[in-house]
Parts: structure tokens; C-alpha cells; sequence
């Protein structure tokens, strides 16, 4: 029993990890349609942004979260706006410019940083225990910013007119744009919104795993098979698949083995799309 | 008369100088340097790249500007190829250096690597000094191919001894990535355990996962009194150790795989948390003899020399075959100087007497063997390296 209850708080937290980075990754696609393969880099430079605040400005830990998302929702917006968007229909396009700046990020960092894993610590140490099972409490504040991040997109989305105007273009592009929305305004702001995401993400967890300029390619990994079981595009679905891949991993390695662990994530993908191609909350076809 | 008598006498003097000593020509020995020099084992490759660099310079700084070989003094000149740490990427390194007229690899360092360059150093004939702990390492299917040595199948039992009588050890639990470069080394270490009555059994994971929160709940259910993090990467090390500890895990540490101890202690926090821990150690590091190859590196290369002590090894190892490679008087034929280099004695002016092992182990006996370390952390405090000396295994 204690190994089950264990095993359920590590998915959870594992689960928490993914639902922050697949968050913005859905978010990219479901809006723009663009499969953002640059997410991963974004991951490990706020990791970087975050570590560089720390280690060279003194900033205390919170603060230099707040900046690593900012600079890295900074550099989607600027990149959405200058690169992305020229080509921002035709997939094959964003699909290699995104792969692009994802490879010209992991050399840049390891140009400026080294190859090897920085110290970079999360500020809070220590576990919680309550009988026999345990929980890091560097885990539980992932796990509250994960939740309150959630929470925020969520609000964005559903309750603001900017959400409503980016479900909108996401929904018939061609019907938004004759309501007034301006895609041109509006995609650099979702594209920065999703890199910002995947900014804080690496600026939380890599002081809890490590730090290094490819990090990111697991993360990437990991955030698109979240996004496929959940439905491309769908936030709802996203954040159920997140915690569902965390809570499959976790009890499949506790009981199977660290092998068969990534062996039963892929097998129940492939269960999913054969019996729902389009995901667990996935539309048909994208309107956009 | 005289003068022209002046003019052949100073004729034949130079022409009895330039057959007596080795001239400067454009004699150029290209040196392929293939590992890992980015991801989780980048500390292992950037070493290795360290030391050819080191070499070379070395070498060239040396005598009249270069390597002996023949007649001529050779420029020596290192090309270096990230491998990634992948087979895929170790033989793809390993093809980009034959389109160079490589001849003369050092590395790769990890099982993975050594699995994907061999076919290419057999049918180019290659000759590669490698590192992997795989079971096939080496062996008579590749007879150009040398090991950087010992192998755990020279060191763990000596080192399993040392940290069962130090930290009481009565079960283990060994964790590594599910390839060939965390089984092998693992069926090996397990063995080691076993002869010296410890219970042992291993757990595997995914390489490339960073998080190992799951694994460690796994490795707890079995309540041993030591982990130990075999072969893993040295970044994924820290982050096991460190979720180990997070975990409530108070028992000893052991490494029982490619030393990675900086790293280890940079990422899971320090001396205080790794507690007791031992590992083995590239080379007995507090001979001041083998230190002084970092001063010699700081004063020839004018920077620091790379962390992991790898260096001290790939320095060993490359200074014998670019002995053999003098020798042997070609830098083209491979298969001249592996015949020379078999038959070389092991003993650097700074890592001191080796052995050639392997013979029992491999099926040849082309591994070159260094006195190694035994390293220790005793309640929190790093201890000095212990001096081993190579068993007579062969």
C-alpha cells in the first residue's frame, strides 16, 4: 500500500512537470497550428535564464523565475513575429524553422555555458513525510505553480476577450479575421505566452533534475507524446494526458521496471490512437 | 681549389646532417578523437578531448617539433567529433575521420559508442584505443582495437573489498540505463559482489530520463544498505543520488562505472549529502607525479585542464601508441604499429608501471592497464585516493 500511495505522489509530481510544458506546446498548435519543436530550447533557456540571474545577477530565486519567463516569452514573440510568421500556414516550414532554432539554441548555450551541468540549486530543500510515504517539497512547489499557471492559462482563455480572440482564430481563422481579430497581433502574443510557459518550467524543474544544453530533447519528447495522448491542440486535454503520462510512468517503472516504464507509455499511445486517433480530447480536423 | 674543397666538405656535412637526423617535412599525423562532447557524459569526452589536445602539443612542443617517426618529424593534429554518446554517432564520427585519412582514433569512452565504431575501425582498418566497460570491449574479431584500461574486471574486486570492510556493506542495489554500456559493466560489478558475500541485484532505467523518482522508489522497496550508480552518466548520477536522498535513502553510495565524482557532488549538493561513498578512480590521483600532468597542461595549453581524471589516462594511453606509432616508423600502417604496440612494456613517466591485461577477460590481451584509485567520502568528508596496483588477473 505504501508503494502504491509512493508511486501515486511521484506520478503526480511527474505529472505536474509535464502538464506545464504541454500546456504551451498544445497551446502553439491548437492556435496557430504550428508543432512548436523549439519548445524543448525554450525549456532549457529559462533553465539557463533563470541559473544566470541567480549565479552572476544575485537575484533571489523567485525573481529570476518571473525574469527566465518573461525573456523566453520574449524571445517566442520576437521570434513568432520576425520568423514564424511569415511562413505560419505551411507546417512543413515552421516544422524545420522551429527544429532550426531548437538545435541554434542548444549550441548557443553550450557555446556560452559549457557542456557540463552548472550548480544550480533549488532554493528549497528538504521532504515531507507523513507516515511512510514521502514527497519533496521542491515537488509540491512545482506542483502549486503548475496548478496556479493552469489555473492562469485557463482564466486567459476562457474568460478574457484576449483568450476568446485566440480560440477564436484557432477556430476559423479566415471568420476571426473578419471580426476584426488581427492574427498578426495576436500569434506573437499566444507564441510567447507557450515559451514563456516552457521558460518557467526549465527555470523550476532543471535546479531540481540539471542543467545542460540538452536537456530539452527528453522534455521535448515527453511533452509531445503528453500532447498526442491528450489531443492536439486541446488545453483540457493536455493537462489530463500530463498527469495521466506522470501517473503511468511512475506505477510502470515502481512495478514493471525502469525499462518497461517508457515500453508501457508508448504501448498505451499506441492503444489510444488506434482506438481515438485524434486523442483523448482531440478534435477531427483543426478548423483553422 | 680550396674553396672548391671548402664547398664539398660543407656539401657532405650536410648531407651526413640531414641523413643522421629526422627532418622537418610536411609529415602530418592526424589524430581522430571521438566521444561524447555534449549531453549528460560530456565530462568523460571533453577529458578525452583534453588530453589529445594535450598530446599533440606535446609532442609537437618536443624535439625538433614533432613525432619521430622514420626519418621524419611529424606535426601531430587532432580532429575532434562529438559522437553524442550514441553508436549511431560514434560511427558516423568514425566515417567523417576516414574521409580525413584518419588512421589513429583515441576514444570513444562509452559501451554505446564502442558497440557503433568498431565495424568502421575494422573495415578501414583503424586503429582505435577505447574505453568502454562492455564485455566485448575488445577481443580477437578486432584485433586494431586497444583498450583505455583497467576494466571493471580488473578493478571491482579490489574496490568492493576496500567498501565492504569500510562501510559494512551486506546488499547492494546497482542502477544503470538499460543498453549494453549499463548491463555489461553491471553483470560484471554484480559478480564482484557476490564473491565477496554481498547481495546483489541491479535496476535499469531509460537513458536520457532526468528524472528518477520512480526508480528510486523501486530501489528503496528493496531496503539495501548501498546503491550504487554503476555506469550512469555523471549528470544523471547527481540526480540519482540526489532523489535518493530526497527519498530518506541514509545508507552508503558506491560507483562502481566511469568516475564522475565533480559532477556527482555538483549536482546533488556537496560531500554532506553523497555522506559515504566510494568509487572507483581513474588513477591514484595523489601521486604527485600524476599530478604534475595538470600543472605541465595548465603551463603548455594556457587554461585549466578538463575536470574528470580521465585525462590522466587518455595522457597514458596516447603517449604509448604514439610510441608505437615512432617505432613502428609509418603513420599509415595501422596494423604495423598494433604489432609494435603489443609488445611495448607499460610504464609512463608519470602514471608509473602498467600491465597489458585482458587476456583472460577478452581473449586478448590489449588492454592497457594503470595502477587506478580507490576513492572514498567518509562521513561527509573526501578522503585521499587510495593507490591500487593492477592484479595479476592475466
Amino acid at each position: 500500500m505504501t508503494g502504491f500511495v509512493s508511486a501515486g505522489l511521484i506520478g503526480i509530481s511527474l505529472g505536474a512537470q509535464y502538464a506545464l510544458l504541454a500546456l504551451g506546446f498544445t497551446l502553439i498548435f491548437g492556435i496557430l497550428g504550428v508543432v512548436n519543436f523549439a519548445h524543448g530550447g525554450f525549456y532549457v533557456l529559462g533553465g539557463y535564464a533563470a541559473y544566470s540571474c541567480v549565479a552572476f545577477l544575485g537575484m533571489p530565486y523567485p525573481l529570476a523565475v518571473i525574469v527566465a519567463m518573461f525573456a523566453t516569452g520574449a524571445l517566442g514573440y520576437v521570434f513568432e513575429l520576425f520568423v514564424v510568421e511569415r511562413v505560419v500556414d505551411d507546417h512543413l516550414a515552421t516544422l524545420m524553422l522551429t527544429l532550426g532554432l531548437y538545435l541554434m539554441i542548444g549550441t548557443g548555450v553550450q557555446a556560452v555555458f559549457g557542456p557540463e551541468s552548472p550548480q544550480f540549486s533549488f532554493p528549497i530543500t528538504g521532504t515531507l513525510r507523513f507516515g511512510g510515504f514521502y514527497i519533496p517539497l521542491e515537488n509540491l512547489v512545482v506542483l502549486a505553480v503548475c496548478l496556479v499557471a493552469i489555473g492562469a492559462v485557463y482564466f486567459l482563455m476562457y474568460r478574457t476577450d484576449l483568450g476568446r480572440g485566440l480560440r477564436a482564430l484557432a477556430d476559423n481563422r479566415a471568420v476571426a479575421a473578419t471580426q476584426g481579430l488581427r492574427p498578426k497581433l495576436l500569434f506573437p502574443l499566444a507564441f510567447a505566452l507557450s515559451c514563456g510557459l516552457a521558460g518557467l518550467t526549465g527555470a523550476l524543474v532543471t535546479p531540481i533534475l540539471s542543467l545542460g544544453p540538452l536537456v530539452g530533447e527528453p522534455v521535448l519528447a515527453m511533452a509531445f507524446l503528453t500532447v498526442i495522448l491528450g489531443g492536439f491542440g486541446s488545453i483540457v486535454g493536455a493537462t489530463v494526458a500530463a498527469f495521466l503520462v506522470g501517473l503511468i510512468e511512475a506505477y510502470s517503472v515502481v512495478y514493471l521496471g525502469g525499462s518497461k516504464g517508457a515500453l508501457a507509455l508508448f504501448v498505451l499511445v499506441l492503444i489510444v490512437l488506434i482506438v481515438k486517433p485524434s486523442g483523448l480530447f482531440g478534435k477531427e480536423a483543426r478548423g483553422a | 681549389m680550396k674553396t672548391l674543397k671548402k664547398t664539398l666538405f660543407a656539401g657532405a656535412a650536410a648531407a651526413a646532417l640531414f641523413a643522421a637526423s629526422p627532418v622537418l617535412a610536411a609529415c602530418e599525423l592526424k589524430i581522430g578523437v571521438v566521444g561524447g562532447l555534449s549531453g549528460a557524459t560530456a565530462q568523460w569526452g571533453l577529458a578525452l578531448k583534453g588530453a589529445a589536445e594535450y598530446l599533440a602539443a606535446e609532442a609537437n612542443a618536443a624535439g625538433g617539433g614533432g613525432l619521430k617517426v622514420g626519418n621524419e618529424l611529424c606535426k601531430i593534429s587532432t580532429i575532434a567529433v562529438d559522437s553524442k554518446a550514441t553508436a549511431e554517432g560514434a560511427a558516423a564520427a568514425a566515417n567523417q575521420l576516414v574521409s580525413q585519412n584518419v588512421k589513429f582514433i583515441l576514444g570513444p569512452v562509452v559501451t554505446p559508442e564502442a558497440t557503433g565504431i568498431k565495424p568502421i575501425a575494422l573495415r578501414n582498418k583503424l586503429l582505435v584505443f577505447q574505453n568502454s566497460f562492455a564485455k566485448d570491449a575488445i577481443g580477437p574479431r578486432w584485433p586494431l582495437v586497444f583498450h583505455e584500461g583497467p576494466g571493471p574486471s580488473v578493478w571491482a574486486d579490489s574496490i568492493v573489498k576496500v567498501a565492504k570492510t569500510k562501510f559494512n556493506i551486506k546488499s547492494v542495489v546497482l542502477v544503470a540505463p538499460n543498453d549494453q554500456g549499463g548491463t555489461d559493466i553491471t553483470s560484471v560489478d554484480i559478480e564482484a559482489y557476490k564473491a565477496n558475500g554481498i547481495e546483489a541485484s541491479e535496476e535499469f532505467y531509460q537513458r536520457g530520463n532526468p528524472n528518477f523518482a520512480a526508480v528510486v522508489a523501486r530501489v528503496l522497496a528493496k531496503n539495501p544498505d548501498t546503491v550504487d550508480t554503476s555506469s550512469t552518466a555523471p549528470g544523471d548520477a547527481g540526480v540519482l543520488v540526489k532523489q535518493l536522498r530526497q527519498a530518506g535513502f541514509t545508507g552508503t553510495i558506491g560507483r562502481l562505472g566511469g568516475p564522475a565524482t565533480d559532477e556527482i557532488l555538483r549536482v546533488a549538493g556537496g560531500p554532506d549529502v553523497l555522506k559515504n561513498f566510494y568509487w572507483y578512480e581513474n588513477v591514484p590521483l595523489e601521486d604527485p607525479n600524476i599530478r604534475a600532468i595538470a600543472d605541465d597542461y595548465k603551463k603548455l595549453m594556457g587554461t585549466a585542464p578538463p575536470e574528470n581524471t580521465m585525462l590522466y589516462l587518455w595522457v597514458g594511453v596516447g603517449r604509448l601508441l604514439f610510441q608505437a606509432i615512432s617505432n613502428a616508423g609509418t603513420i599509415t600502417d595501422t596494423e604495423k604499429v598494433a604489432e609494435v604496440l603489443r609488445k611495448l612494456p607499460i610504464n609512463d613517466k608519470n602514471l608509473g608501471k602498467g600491465r597489458w591485461t585482458g587476456k583472460s577477460f577478452f581473449g586478448i590481451q590489449q588492454e592497457v592497464s594503470f595502477p587506478f584509485g580507490i576513492g572514498l567520502i567518509v562521513d561527509g568528508k573526501v578522503q585521499p585516493i587510495l593507490r591500487a596496483e593492477v592484479p595479476e588477473v592475466d
